[in-house]
């Protein structure tokens, strides 16, 4: 085992698993709304295409754009033809986006992209891939910042200053990026199928920003991030968050369709000082099988990374246990899924203390146990 | 994952699932020697103790692991393969120490009024190898074959007395139409203890099975002390001892062992465990580890 990731991984669960742990006893609602959640998010499963039109229509009535993407190809072509020629975008922190491999082909074409989450843009600078869903960069050490920090942004950074200030000149760097951005590119924690709302949680505030500076706003997401509705939506940001040792969030942004104001003589105009586009691009990408395979409680995970720090394979192999972006427990359900990749399956033990803590109380071990027969069958 | 990794464990696959297939064990191994820990117990009874030979082979069990690679990699003739059940000798003293817990267990069973026989070396092997590697075809095939051997012994009730085997059973429960009673010794139990010691839990006991609570009450009430500490004990977090990856990565699995044992002896340097493959991964870096067979009566 790499000393340092053993390190990084120790720091982090004392910094987190006690947290959520307090988080749930003081607030013993969360488990209760996550019960029935879970409720909600199976009967969008078992009615898949229903709340896909209805998020389209809802979508639509608000103003927005709607695209359904069958996989990854056909996702980045519905973004390049959004952005055409726009060559400034900012991005906030999605696995989805990783998932389609989305600041890969952009930067292929030549756009300047820039990761606006603090964890996300390390992993940028760094060349890298994400080690947790919600804390990319829990595999740097301070020291290993400061030296990507000095390399790649402000040789006045070193291993004596502070996290303070690395976080600062961080900001510095992204307030020029966010200025000059065109398309804010972000993922979705829920999609409310009835408002057709997008609702994305942050502490950092950079996805505040995504979502309105730019003139056009992209959303990328599964189908497995529809919810009923605008309250279930809700409900999913908060044990989301709760879970993943945040509670509570410091910002949750809804965003239902461009941005509008009807402030003379009432009269909706769009748009107003945010976007002027807002498109929802839904995308497949192997759920709509799942849904019928013996996977399908997989999907109901919503990527709270919770799991990964009761994984002993996790504590140990790292972001090798799984396929980057998608690593930990959950990641082995979700490269199954998305990539069809089941092969590091073969490193879990099945300990089953995912499972214990899953607030969609998916039974994390036995999905496994069917992703490594797929593997060896 | 590389593929000879992968290769490695579907060769593996087959040479287990034909072995059960044909013997009821896993690997040629001599069921009468592994079986002579009583002499005491009736064969025909409809409730038996089911050890699935887990305490007596755990001995062994890292030995043919180390030799699994070997065999599938020269493809090893079957007549050759056999030959390992002699080469593969459990060391005396570990054997001794695996024969006294099971039978403290059987005691234990007496003591409560249990009444059950034994079926000696007739006893088949669970096939939970097959389950905790992803060999789930296999493995209902092979249960399938230990159901009717089960029915044709007209055997109703199962006490099993590992968490490998309870799990498999239970499972099969689950898979397959194997409606005989499976319940796990220390659910029939109530015992007395002392001293004061830090829980390994089994997973597959106390999240897998949700026996958690019920284990720690059961140990309360015995006498004997528990040091409990939320990162290292608590069902959220509490983790595995290394053991299953083994047939993966000896390397990784003993390296896991290794960082539980150091976590463990944090919170109290008398460790008890309730699995005898906890007790192998965990020996060779806890001095004071105990099965709970070994510190009840």
């Amino acid at each position: 085992m790499n000393y340092e990731w053993n390190v990084s991984i120790n720091k982090a669960i004392l910094n987190n698993a006690p947290k959520v742990n307090k988080i749930l006893e003081e607030n013993p609602y969360i488990r209760e709304t996550a019960k029935e959640l879970r409720n909600k998010k199976l009967d969008v499963l078992d009615n898949i295409d229903f709340y896909i039109n209805k998020t389209e229509e809802s979508v639509k009535k608000t103003g927005g754009n709607f695209h359904f993407a069958k996989d990854s190809n056909e996702a980045m072509e519905i973004v390049k033809n959004i952005i055409k020629d726009k060559k400034n975008i900012v991005l906030s922190k999605s696995n989805v986006l990783y998932e389609i491999k989305l600041r890969d082909e952009l930067s292929k074409l030549g756009k300047d992209v820039w990761e606006t989450d603090l964890g996300e843009y390390l992993v940028q600078i760094n060349n890298d891939m994400p080690s947790h869903l919600i804390a990319p960069a829990i595999h740097l050490s301070k020291e290993k910042v400061s030296e990507l920090l000095n390399k790649n942004l402000d040789k006045t950074i070193n291993e004596n200053t502070s996290v303070e200030d690395m976080v600062r000149a961080v900001r510095k760097f992204l307030m020029e990026k966010y200025l000059g951005s065109e398309v804010g590119i972000t993922g979705a924690n829920a999609i409310a199928s009835d408002t057709g709302s997008v609702l994305l949680i942050e502490n950092e505030g950079n996805i505040r920003i995504d979502t309105v500076l730019p003139e056009i706003h992209i959303a990328i997401t599964g189908i497995d991030k529809i919810v009923p509705t605008l309250k279930d939506a809700f409900n999913e940001v908060i044990v989301q968050a709760s879970y993943a040792g945040f509670y509570p969030p410091t910002y949750i942004n809804v965003t239902s369709g461009p941005s509008a104001t009807g402030d003379i003589e009432l009269k909706k105009v769009s748009p107003a000082t945010g976007p002027k586009e807002f498109h929802l691009i839904l995308i497949d990408n192997g759920r709509k099988e799942a849904i019928n395979s013996d996977l399908k409680e997989s999907l109901l995970c919503i990527r709270c990374g919770r799991c990964y720090f009761s994984c002993p394979a996790y504590k140990y192999y790292g972001k090798d246990f799984g396929d980057p972006p998608y690593t930990g427990p959950t990641g082995i359900m979700w490269s199954a899924i998305t990539a069809k990749k089941y092969d590091k399956s073969l490193l879990c033990m099945h300990s089953g203390g995912c499972r214990e803590v899953c607030p969609m109380d998916i039974n994390i071990p036995e999905e496994i146990e069917r992703i490594k027969f797929m593997e060896l069958k | 994952m590389d593929n000879d990794t992968v290769n490695r464990i579907s060769k593996m696959k087959k040479m287990i699932f034909n072995n059960l297939m044909e013997s009821y064990t896993p690997f040629p191994m001599d069921k009468k020697y592994y079986s002579s820990w009583t002499d005491k117990l009736p064969k025909n009874k409809d409730t038996i103790i089911y050890t699935s030979y887990m305490y007596q082979i755990s001995v062994v069990l890292k030995r043919y692991e180390k030799l699994f690679p070997k065999i599938s990699n020269i493809n090893m003739p079957k007549r050759l393969m056999n030959i390992s059940k002699f080469l593969i000798k459990p060391d005396e003293k570990e054997l001794k120490r695996s024969f006294s817990i099971i039978n403290n267990i059987s005691n234990l069973l007496n003591k409560n009024n249990i009444d059950f026989g034994y079926l000696y070396d007739e006893e088949p092997y669970s096939g939970a190898i097959l389950l905790e590697s992803g060999f789930l075809s296999e493995f209902k095939e092979y249960g399938n074959k230990l159901y009717e051997f089960f029915k044709n012994k007209n055997i109703k009730k199962i006490i099993t007395i590992d968490p490998h085997t309870t799990n498999a059973l239970k499972r099969l429960k689950k898979l397959i139409n194997f409606d005989i009673d499976v319940k796990n010794y220390i659910e029939l139990i109530n015992f007395n203890g002392s001293g004061e010691y830090v829980i390994h839990d089994s997973c597959l006991y106390s999240r897998a099975m949700g026996m958690y609570d019920t284990i720690r009450n059961k140990i309360n009430n015995s006498g004997i002390k528990i040091d409990e500490d939320y990162l290292t004990t608590s069902r959220d977090m509490g983790t595995c001892c290394g053991g299953p990856l083994s047939l993966v990565s000896a390397n990784d699995s003993d390296e896991i062992a290794k960082l539980r044992s150091e976590q463990l002896l944090k919170i109290n340097e008398n460790v008890l465990v309730m699995c005898p493959l906890c007790y192998q991964n965990l020996s060779p870096y806890v001095d004071n580890i105990k099965d709970l067979a070994e510190v009840v009566s």
